[in-house]
């Protein structure tokens, strides 16, 4: 069974969160439990290994350069003005940077705007019936 | 907000003014040069967020054409190549909220620049597979902090979390990551 003593403190050691009475507190532990000292070179060696991997070059495809610059020919030059689609793709890309998201029951995750939007759409919908009813009371009081 | 701040040892070395200039006039020999010298590091980005050839593929692409629309908004604050690392960053996290798929564990795209050294026992199959095994909540944050070594607070930002949210989310991307990785070898017996 593992250690539970230096529970979280672990992983604010390699980030160099710790202080400094909390590094000697957790130096010294240390040296007498086997099971956060191999928790810690795991945990180290991870990040080495996860370093090394962000340092490697991978490659796309052959051609993929090609492809980009044949997607590149019916760009307008840069600086012109955009089409109205792409505009709106890219504002509702900042919308959903901006705003975040929803969990939901199983994991699935719902955009935040798009709540705004339905909230919204909900709205209109309801004030839509509200008017027609208004209208109708008022056409049959004449 | 903190700079991202790619390794120098894989990012390219910049383009030069003139170059870059000419680019962001719409000149396509100009931009096939900073396609071709930064393609590697784009698609690099795109695959370790992504976990799928094909989508890491498609944001990639993404992202050279928004660099191609907003070049001309380029200001020399950091270097280019930190500008576009940041670019593939943001691009690669809204295709990732948008459409990405499930990642795929059984491609392994081609390593450009000969085989890393990722520790004794581990070779790239093992970390590539570990990695897709992770949820995006745990996976993402984790490969931002300890892939890229983004500070905590440029993790928030990107991903729209609250920064105790995002450390618990790598803690624990790395606890799985550590319990994946234990029989294929990293151990830190060392």
């Amino acid at each position: 069974m593992e250690c539970t003593h230096c529970h979280g403190q672990l992983n604010r050691y390699i980030d160099g969160e710790l202080g400094y009475v909390e590094v000697a507190e957790l130096q010294q532990h240390l040296g007498f439990c086997p099971d956060c000292a191999r928790e810690l070179r795991e945990l180290s060696a991870l990040r080495g290994t996860l370093a090394a991997w962000g340092g490697t070059a991978l490659a796309p495809s052959p051609g993929f350069a090609e492809r980009v610059m044949t997607g590149l020919a019916a760009e307008p030059a840069p600086g012109s003005p955009r089409p109205l689609g792409q505009v709106v793709d890219e504002t509702l890309d900042t919308l959903d940077r901006a705003l975040g998201h929803l969990p939901l029951p199983g994991g699935r995750k719902v955009p935040v705007k798009n709540v705004i939007g339905w909230a919204l759409a909900a709205i209109a919908l309801v004030e839509a019936g509200r008017r027609r009813g208004r209208r109708e009371r008022e056409a049959r009081s004449w | 907000m903190a700079s991202s701040n790619p390794k120098e040892w894989r990012t390219p070395p910049d383009p030069s003014p003139a170059d870059l200039a000419r680019a962001a006039a719409g000149e396509h020999d100009a931009f096939r040069l900073i396609v071709e010298r930064y393609q590697s590091m784009v698609y690099s980005v795109a695959y370790n967020l992504l976990g799928a050839h094909v989508d890491a593929e498609d944001a990639a692409q993404e992202v050279f054409l928004r660099c191609y629309r907003t070049l001309p908004q380029y200001r020399r604050e950091s270097s280019f190549s930190t500008w576009l690392f940041r670019l593939a960053l943001t691009t690669s996290l809204d295709y990732q909220r948008r459409e990405r798929r499930r990642p795929e564990p059984a491609e392994l795209p081609d390593v450009a620049d000969g085989a890393p050294g990722l520790g004794e026992g581990v070779d790239a199959r093992t970390l590539v597979d570990a990695l897709a095994e992770l949820p995006d909540d745990y996976r993402t944050p984790t490969v931002l902090r300890d892939v890229y070594g983004l500070p905590y607070q440029e993790i928030a930002d990107l991903t729209g979390r609250p920064l105790g949210t995002v450390k618990v989310m790598v803690h624990r991307g790395r606890a799985a990551l550590r319990l994946r990785l234990r029989a294929g070898g990293v151990r830190g017996d060392a």
